[in-house]
């Protein structure tokens, strides 16, 4: 049962994430990239299976045999640490293009599908 | 020795051309035409051996089974011999010709280069070589043809002539590769050999026809003659030596070299004798309503070819050597007569037959040699041009094959030499009588003495060669016979054979051709046809235009720009690729994990952060345009998220992405405030549409996939971890020990990467000024109290709870360097938005660029430690270990690592965030103006 | 006994992430130093890579133990004839970018230090052996890539920039993705680790350990710029300052060596429940992308653009290769080496030659003259007839040892109509395109004669190109045995799994 939750977010968050990686304007494009990030990561935790109550801390006694997969998390935190860098990069980009490019669209063939194209 | 120098040579000489200055006439001139004498000499060295049937070789390995070598036996010997002499000749016409202002060094260099070439394919003793050379002669005459660069149909020309011969090339290039996949080899002498072989091998029909295509395209034989007359826009030498004597003989030679492996075939003789008869036919009937001097010439030519490509399909030894024979003298021929059209070019002006009238009064000499050289070329008695049509037409008679066939090849023989004569008469009567010429620039007169000299060379060994072959030609003729036969069937040079067949269709011909002529100026007047019926330039245009529209199309139409359509393409990609695995194979029907491992989630606490997560990010999606709005939003997600990392046993993970989560929002926020606080509408519902269709599936597919694999059992390497942590790690916090031991080189290059966002971040802002005109109304104007309200209600408390989380949990290990610095950072953050420090923090004052490289030279610097212990990079030692001579040290290199990655992520935290927040920036509207 | 381990393998990482570090202080004390810094470490980087390509040419296998941890549990660096030539060739284009971008470093902060972490990123790429690993250095070399791209980048290069930066970001994800969905079925990390336990997975992870592996191909794919993944390459690679584009001649190398390392060492050329995995797929995308580039270069209207077309025919080519067996990987592998040093090659030309027509840039057509036609149109003579495949040059070689190698496969044919058609297309485009630089001039010369380092630079790169001509004998042989090592991953498999980390000194309790 727990594992359909999990499932399903994970879900939820590609979707929203993806949907809003395919809009035309920089800083959405951003706001997608952060959410499929959130889904990835907990992918990447879901890889390890999902243990309760049981952190990967050893040397307190009780059989290591059941306590979480260490690995997967050590990989997510790398991950997350990286998607950070690259989302401060984007922002960076959007910002600079914005004020040299007038305007932070990232669709140079769709300028037109823009109503009101703010500068 | 010899074969190497006599094709290197010219290729030294063309750097050496190409070295010179272009006033530098006369040096080049001479160090060309010493090349192509050179040339002569040597031939001449080899003369003996070659007529003695004996085979010159040098070979050296080259690459994989393919050998740098040449070879050289007497077809390849009289072939080489005509490319230099002629080609000695030509340097010499040249050197007078090239008005003082063509810049002539770059000229001769292109024409050795040629000549180099050339050489090479007619020595070489492999075919991959051949072809080397072959494609290598395709350039330097595509670089002749566009000699005059500013004349566009000389650009024209040369790209067609490029176009369609690098084609020809290409395809060669196949059928060689496939012959010596048949014959095991690509040595000629091999090849050669290997005749049953290649026609037993079901491949046979397809090395047949991309063999003969390259032939046919060099050749110019029909439907790929077009290139030649439009490459007469090249200067005349070049028409004289490249696209009359030699280069479009490769073809030819082609043919005659494989003659033994090809040749003997009905296929071969169908389509290599109908090509060359049409060709011949064809050319001859094009040429005679040519208005252009050259152009006549090249129409000529490519009938020539045509007779000569027909001889080598029939199946008959004769046939051979008429080919050959006619190849020798039709390179005199027609060069001397190519040099006398450059001449009257020369003196006059103009190549218009239409203009060209009555010129003997002007330059009897020059008319005379053309005479001369047209009636061989008419195939006139006691010219060398008769010998060879007499043993063509004797061949066309002896025919043996479909009685058909045996019936027609006569006749048309007879019909394409009449047009011949035809054409050959025009050439004389219209330009050097039939009145007077029209409209001439300049009054025509004798060309400059040595301009004159190698037409007159080559017109003498026409009449010479026309009257003793026997004591002239005979022994080259019959070296280049055995060298491609490798016997030397009977066969006679008399001039005189009695009254026979061929004799009587050279009458025919002959008085049928004068009396067309003379006919055609009566009833219709030649000057009065102004373009041909059928032109090959309009279906190559054609056929490139059609390729070039339909890859603009295709190019046009896909994705290159926009972010968007990329994106979907690859997050469609994506989808599909691992849908299409598992609709084939499904997910597999793998046994439930076992009791002990299902785990029991208190349901409540975790329905609630399931409904928080999901309705953030779908809150996330549907205000995204309330740019701020959706951030607290993200904010929630992402809390969401670390609460569940806090719920399944991983509590580092859960602290780092609150972390990151508080860094990444304050960023955002910042970024925020220099952008539009909302996003336009956005038009289009269908690709609305699509867009969530993409997103749906993708969801879809990765929750499957992640359900599937929650739900199976599982051995992986984890026990390792957990069991040596301790004892070998010296920790207790297994997933710390995983990132700073056992993989802390992807720590390593993790917090490099950090390092360079926050350099970057800092470079790409660096002196970067930002102006606000009165356009960016929506931009709040006092943001430091509206962030800080928003943001200082999140971080704050965070922060505090984190270090108390942090105090609390005390494990014994050199504390998460991530964690320590993404706390600093984010506190440091929260006292910037708060309003403060904004002189201390600013990148120019306080040098955070050192502070990442000393983490990352401390992170080095505790993998060279291990290394300079003996142990690999980044091996970690965290007890006392004794050591020889140093003895006892206390030593915690995984607290060194740890602390230079703490360094790494307060800077380069600081840097990324800080570096936009303290933008410059000036609110005037007159900075558009 | 315990034998000393082997450091050599972690110095081409270890010592430009090192000069990196000391760029950035010389930069604030002695900014005048770091060039010289930057190249003599490039040059040590040249000299290592010699040394491996000796070592590993009698198919000697090294494995170097990072944090001495045994394979599967740490990272293991692997170096194999494969990894060896990669090295070599970056070396090569390092060196020859260096020395062309000694003007442009000067317009912006932390240019050399960037340039040293891309090496790092790509010697990481070429000699981990595992799979997550891979992915940080992959990102290593991405965020350098892109400092060195917007390096003082104006409109367009900053809206290219925010394209590529993006797309890389997604396949990043996707990588994520299929990397811990492996671990996820097979439980490793480890490339041979993983070449061992994925063939031997029961059924039923069958779907999901091929869902993963297609997956990552489809990364790697970003990376090579493979149909339908390739599109943003031209934008990207058409507005990159020139030396840059040069270096990322072997960017697209990267995604095509990632390619052949897990599809043959890895997936084992596809065995067990990973039998026929992608060969299909492969062979199909490389054709489209050949054919795109062939069109691409056909329509350009921009040199520069035009070149990049020319990047993806020779990644579809190379790809297409891979998939007819190990005779053509070797001439693939010949083809490799031959079309990245042309590529970057002809574009330096291709930027010397838009900075010497003035406003005209590189926009074909009629333009004024150059100032030093003779010199830039003999270089373009020269590379752009290697590019297009015309002999006597290395790309001439290439096809002739990929074409033979293909033999009889039954899909061969194709690739035959492939390679020669593009190379026809090709010729044709660049010889419209040289006639119009070159040719169709009006007016007088504007620009300014080409500086010393593009030269330098150039000249490096011909130095390898006649060095890879004249010594096509031994190099097609070493390609040739590469393409075997390659086919075979046992050899590989075993070197990792047998090697044994370096005992440790019993430890002292306390």
């Amino acid at each position: 049962m727990t594992e359909v939750f999990f499932a399903s977010a994970i879900g939820v968050f590609t979707a929203c994430g993806v949907w809003l990686m395919l809009r035309a304007r920089t800083f959405d494009v951003a706001l997608g990239l952060a959410l499929f990030s959130y889904a990835v990561n907990l992918f990447i935790f879901a890889m390890g299976r999902l243990t309760f109550g049981a952190p990967a801390i050893v040397g307190q006694g009780g059989a290591t045999a059941t306590l979480a997969d260490p690995l997967p998390q050590a990989l997510v935190l790398t991950a997350i640490v990286i998607a950070f860098a690259m989302t401060a990069l984007v922002l960076t980009l959007a910002l600079k293009g914005r004020f040299v490019n007038r305007g932070d669209a990232c669709d140079a063939d769709d300028e037109t599908r823009i109503e009101d194209s703010p500068r | 020795m010899l074969l190497i120098g006599l094709v290197l040579l010219p290729f030294l000489a063309s750097i050496a051309c190409a070295a010179m200055p272009n006033t530098a006439r006369s040096a080049t001139a001479w160090l060309s035409g010493l090349t192509a004498l050179g040339g002569c000499v040597l031939l001449a060295l080899a003369a003996p051996g070659v007529f003695s049937g004996e085979i010159f070789r040098i070979s050296m390995p080259w690459f994989a089974n393919v050998n740098f070598g040449f070879r050289m036996d007497g077809l390849a010997w009289a072939f080489a011999l005509i490319i230099c002499a002629i080609g000695a000749l030509v340097v010499l016409y040249a050197h007078y010709y090239l008005s003082p202002d063509d810049p002539a060094a770059r000229f001769f260099a292109f024409l050795m280069a040629f000549m180099g070439a050339m050489l090479g394919v007619v020595l070489a003793d492999n075919l991959i070589l051949l072809v080397v050379f072959w494609e290598m002669t395709s350039v330097s005459s595509f670089l002749l043809i566009g000699y005059w660069t500013h004349r566009s149909d000389a650009r024209q020309g040369a790209r067609m002539a490029l176009t369609v011969t690098a084609m020809g090339g290409l395809c060669l290039l196949g059928g060689v590769i496939l012959l010596g996949q048949i014959t095991g080899s690509y040595s000629l002498d091999i090849v050669l050999g290997a005749g049953e072989a290649v026609h037993a091998s079901p491949l046979y029909p397809v090395v047949l026809v991309l063999v003969l295509l390259g032939a046919f395209t060099k050749s110019a034989q029909f439907p790929f003659h077009f290139w030649l007359p439009h490459a007469m826009a090249a200067p005349t030498p070049v028409s004289a030596y490249l696209h009359s004597a030699t280069m479009v003989k490769c073809g030819v030679f082609l043919l005659a070299r494989l003659y033994p492996t090809l040749g003997g075939s009905d296929l071969w003789f169908y389509m290599v004798s109908g090509t060359g008869l049409f060709t011949m036919t064809f050319g001859a009937a094009v040429a005679i309503f040519q208005q252009d001097l050259k152009g006549l010439l090249a129409y000529s030519t490519i009938s020539h070819l045509g007779l000569i490509t027909f001889l080598f399909g029939l199946d008959s030894p004769l046939a051979v050597v008429a080919g050959l024979f006619h190849i020798l003298n039709h390179a005199t021929f027609k060069a001397s007569l190519f040099m006398a059209a450059g001449i009257i070019d020369h003196e006059t002006g103009s190549r218009d037959m239409r203009q060209l009238n009555g010129l003997w009064q002007f330059m009897p000499i020059t008319a005379t040699l053309a005479m001369v050289a047209s009636a061989s070329m008419a195939g006139v008695v006691l010219m060398n041009g008769f010998l060879s049509k007499e043993m063509f037409f004797a061949q066309a008679v002896e025919l043996d094959s479909h009685h058909l066939i045996e019936m027609i090849v006569p006749i048309v023989a007879t019909v394409a030499a009449a047009l011949g004569v035809t054409y050959s008469l025009r050439l004389i009567h219209d330009v050097f009588f039939n009145g007077q010429p029209v409209g001439l620039t300049k009054t025509p007169h004798e060309p400059p003495r040595w301009l004159r000299v190698p037409v007159e060379v080559l017109v003498v060994v026409c009449i010479v060669v026309g009257v003793i072959p026997q004591w002239t030609v005979g022994p080259v003729l019959a070296a280049m016979v055995q060298g491609t036969l490798g016997m030397r069937p009977e066969y006679s040079l008399a001039i005189w054979h009695g009254v026979n067949f061929p004799l009587v269709m050279s009458v025919i011909a002959g008085t049928a051709g004068i009396l067309f002529y003379f006919g055609l100026q009566r009833y219709i007047n030649l000057h009065s046809v102004t373009r041909l019926p059928v032109s090959g330039k309009h279906a190559f245009d054609a056929v490139v235009g059609w390729v070039e529209t339909l890859a603009r199309k295709v190019v046009g139409w896909l994705p290159s720009t926009s972010l968007p359509r990329n994106l979907a393409c690859l997050v469609a990609t994506a989808f599909v690729a691992m849908a299409w695995p598992l609709w084939q194979n499904g997910f597999g029907s793998a046994p439930p994990r076992a009791a002990t491992d299902v785990l029991t989630v208190p349901p409540l606490v975790g329905l609630l952060i399931w409904l928080l997560g999901v309705a953030a990010a779908i809150a996330v999606t549907i205000n995204y345009r309330q740019r701020l709005t959706a951030l607290v939003m993200l904010g929630a997600a992402g809390l969401a998220v670390s609460v569940t990392f806090v719920l399944f046993s991983a509590p580092d993970l859960a602290l780092t992405q609150l972390l990151v989560e508080v860094a990444t929002i304050a960023l955002m926020m910042i970024v925020l405030h220099f952008l539009p606080q909302t996003s336009p509408v956005e038009r289009g519902t269908a690709r609305k549409l699509r867009d969530a269709g993409i997103a749906g599936v993708a969801g879809l597919g990765l929750a499957a996939v992640a359900y599937a694999v929650l739900t199976r059992p599982f051995t992986s390497i984890a026990p390792f971890y957990l069991a040596h942590a301790l004892p070998d790690g010296g920790g207790t916090n297994v997933v710390n020990l995983i990132l700073v031991d056992f993989r802390a080189f992807d720590t390593m290059g993790e917090v490099a990467v950090l390092g360079a966002a926050g350099l970057l971040v800092y470079a790409l802002l660096a002196g970067f000024h930002v102006h606000f005109d009165h356009h960016d109304a929506d931009i709040a104007e006092d943001w430091n109290p509206l962030l800080l309200r928003t943001v200082t209600r999140v971080v704050l408390p965070l922060a505090a709870l984190v270090a108390a989380f942090l105090f609390l949990r005390g494990h014994n290990l050199p504390g998460g360097g991530f964690i320590a610095g993404l706390v600093l950072a984010c506190a440091i953050l929260v006292l910037r938005i708060g309003g403060g420090g904004r002189t201390i923090l600013d990148p120019a004052h306080l040098p955070y660029q050192p502070w990442i490289a000393g983490g990352l030279v401390m992170v080095l610097a505790t993998g060279i430690g291990s290394m300079v212990l003996g142990y690999p990079f980044l091996t970690s030692t965290f007890a006392h270990p004794v050591l020889p001579v140093i003895g006892e040290v206390p030593l915690a290199s995984a607290a060194l690592f740890d602390l230079g990655v703490f360094m790494i992520v307060v800077a380069a935290t600081m840097l990324a965030t800080i570096s936009p927040a303290l933008l410059p920036q000036d609110h005037d509207a007159e900075t558009q103006a | 006994m315990t034998m000393l381990p082997d450091h050599w393998l972690v110095m081409p990482i270890m010592l430009p992430l090192l000069a990196a570090a000391l760029l950035l202080f010389v930069e604030r004390v002695r900014p005048a130093w770091q060039p010289f810094l930057s190249l003599a470490m490039t040059l040590v980087l040249a000299g290592l890579a010699c040394r491996f390509v000796v070592m590993t040419h009698a198919n000697f296998i090294g494995v170097y133990l990072l944090g001495n941890w045994a394979a599967p549990f740490g990272i293991v660096l692997v170096l194999d004839r494969l990894a060896a030539l990669m090295l070599a060739l970056t070396a090569v284009i390092a060196l020859a970018s260096l020395v062309a971008s000694w003007r442009l470093a000067r317009r912006g902060p932390h240019f050399h230090a960037f340039f040293q972490l891309q090496l790092a990123g790509l010697n990481g790429a070429f000699l981990t052996g595992d799979v997550f690993n891979l992915f940080v250095f992959f990102e290593v070399l991405l965020i350098a890539s892109y400092a060195l791209m917007l390096h003082n980048a104006g409109g367009r290069t900053l809206r290219a920039g925010l394209h590529y930066v993006v797309i890389n970001l997604v396949s990043a994800s996707l990588f994520l993705v299929s990397a811990s969905l492996l671990y996820g079925v097979a439980g490793t990390l480890n490339f041979a680790d993983l070449a061992v336990k994925l063939p031997a997975l029961p059924a039923w992870d069958a779907g999901l350990a091929r869902a993963a592996a297609l997956l990552l191909l489809v990364v790697f794919a970003v990376k090579a710029a493979l149909l339908p993944l390739g599109f943003w390459l031209p934008e990207t690679y058409g507005s990159a300052p020139g030396p840059v584009a040069a270096l990322f001649a072997i960017m697209t190398k990267v995604g095509i060596y990632a390619i052949f390392r897990v599809y043959f060492t890895v997936f084992g050329g596809g065995e067990g429940v990973l039998a026929g995995l992608g060969s299909p797929a492969l062979f199909a995308v490389g054709m489209a992308t050949i054919v795109f580039g062939a069109f691409g270069a056909l329509a350009t209207k921009r040199l520069i653009a035009l070149v990049a077309y020319l990047v993806l025919i020779s990644s579809g080519t190379l790809i297409v290769a891979s998939t007819l067996g190990p005779v053509a990987l070797g001439g693939a592998l010949y083809y490799l080496v031959h079309t990245t040093l042309t590529v970057a090659a002809l574009f330096l030309v291709a930027h010397a030659i838009a900075e010497q027509r003035g406003p005209r840039a590189d926009r074909l057509g009629s333009g004024p003259p150059l100032p030093q036609p003779v010199l830039v149109g003999l270089l373009f003579l020269v590379t752009a007839a290697a590019a297009a495949g015309l002999p006597p040059l290395s790309g001439f070689i290439g096809k002739v040892l990929m074409l033979q190698g293909s033999g009889r496969a039954p899909l061969a044919t194709w690739f035959w109509a492939a390679v020669l058609g593009s190379g026809l297309l090709a010729t044709v485009a660049l010889a419209r395109a040289g006639g119009s630089v070159f040719w169709k001039t009006h007016g007088v010369a504007v620009g300014a004669p080409m500086p010393a380092g593009d030269r330098l630079g150039l000249a490096v790169l011909a130095v390898a190109g006649l060095l890879w001509i004249a010594g096509a004998n031994s190099a097609s042989q070493y390609t040739a045995a590469t393409a075997q090592q390659l086919a075979q991953p046992q050899s590989y498999v075993d070197a990792v799994m047998r090697q044994v980390p370096v005992k440790l000194p019993a430890r002292s309790p306390h």
